[in-house]
């Protein structure tokens, strides 16, 4: 059996169905044998096939990814703002997410310490917690008298006992009475 | 997806939006203390005309401090009538006004004294603003004090409680 050349064999149609190998030996067997003619038409049909096969999984990548990628791209290739206002507007206008996130947080947060703010009777001040004890009636010491000055008049200090507790009464007498308020 | 895995500028905007939140918790807390720390106590002053009538009447709104007008000397007037209520908030050496309908006040909280009482500076003054009364007293949370500025016929009382 002789050996087969390689021009003959079909390592050599592959390589020349690929474009890879220009021998006028295979043209010339090629125009004479129509088995080898089918091989080569066989072969690049098989090549058309994979290669179809591949375009078609490329097409298969989410479009979400395609959209990210090019957006990436626009980034890269679009031109920068050049206020700083246009650049802030830029940057909420691409992380819009984020800040909306940030911005819901920072809502929750606030109405829930307003939901928990004690109330003052004035709006003003509030009394500090555990400042002034309010001691049981029959523990209380009677009200002292400090200091007292009642121009033009006289004072009288009476005191009221009660269960409900002590009350101090500063009486005052103006020397010149003049009816009503 | 970790953090790392991302691109830097999302991992900006994504600190950006925490360092937000953390932002508004702490504006938040601090919205939820008290205002200020400072040493204050709550008083309620009643502002009451007082006289002598055929028939005894005192305002719904006195039931609190009905038992104390009808004892002497307060009994020497039997219908009570509520002008004004006041509620303020005193803080330590600080005058507060205390609106009136006739005349005028003020007080100021000078100390807290064991815990449990407050000693307090108030004045009045009438119509005219001539001064009625200035008065310094030490009294224990929930008791009263009772100031009466007699004009014969009737009078005009400022009774205050603080706690």
């Amino acid at each position: 059996m002789p050996k087969p050349t390689r021009a003959s064999s079909d390592l050599a149609l592959m390589e020349h169905a690929d474009g890879e190998l220009t021998d006028p030996e295979i043209a010339s067997r090629l125009a004479r044998d129509p088995e080898a003619q089918a091989k080569v038409e066989s072969i690049k049909q098989v090549g058309e096939l994979v290669r179809g096969h591949l375009e078609l999984s490329a097409d298969a990548v989410p479009d979400a990814r395609f959209a990210a990628m090019w957006r990436r791209v626009e980034d890269q290739i679009a031109p920068v703002p050049l206020g700083l206002w246009a650049r802030l507007a830029a940057w909420f206008d691409h992380y819009r997410g984020h800040v909306i996130t940030g911005v819901v947080s920072a809502g929750a947060v606030a109405v829930l310490a307003v939901m928990l703010r004690p109330a003052t009777p004035d709006g003003g001040f509030r009394a500090a917690r555990g400042a002034i004890d309010v001691r049981p009636v029959a523990l209380r010491a009677s009200p002292e008298i400090d200091e007292l000055d009642t121009p033009g008049g006289s004072s009288t200090v009476i005191n009221l006992d009660d269960e409900d507790g002590h009350a101090a009464v500063i009486w005052v007498s103006p020397a010149d009475i003049v009816e009503g308020i | 997806m970790t953090e790392r895995a991302l691109d830097r500028p999302t991992r900006h905007a994504m600190r950006a939006s925490r360092w937000l939140a953390m932002i508004a918790a702490l504006a938040g807390a601090a919205v939820a203390q008290p205002a200020r720390a400072e040493v204050a106590v709550s008083c309620d002053i009643l502002e009451i005309e007082a006289r002598q009538g055929d028939k005894p009447s005192i305002d719904g709104e006195l039931k609190p401090v009905e038992k104390r007008l009808k004892k002497p000397p307060l009994s020497s007037w039997n219908q009570f009538k509520l002008l004004s209520h006041s509620q303020k908030s005193l803080i330590k050496k600080k005058p507060e006004p205390i609106a009136l309908k006739h005349g005028s006040a003020t007080a100021t909280l000078i100390e807290i004294v064991d815990k449990s009482q407050t000693r307090v500076a108030i004045t009045m003054a009438d119509d005219k603003g001539k001064q009625v009364v200035n008065n310094t007293s030490t009294v224990e949370a929930g008791d009263y004090v009772v100031l009466v500025h007699d004009l014969g016929n009737q009078g005009h009382l400022l009774l205050m409680t603080c706690r």
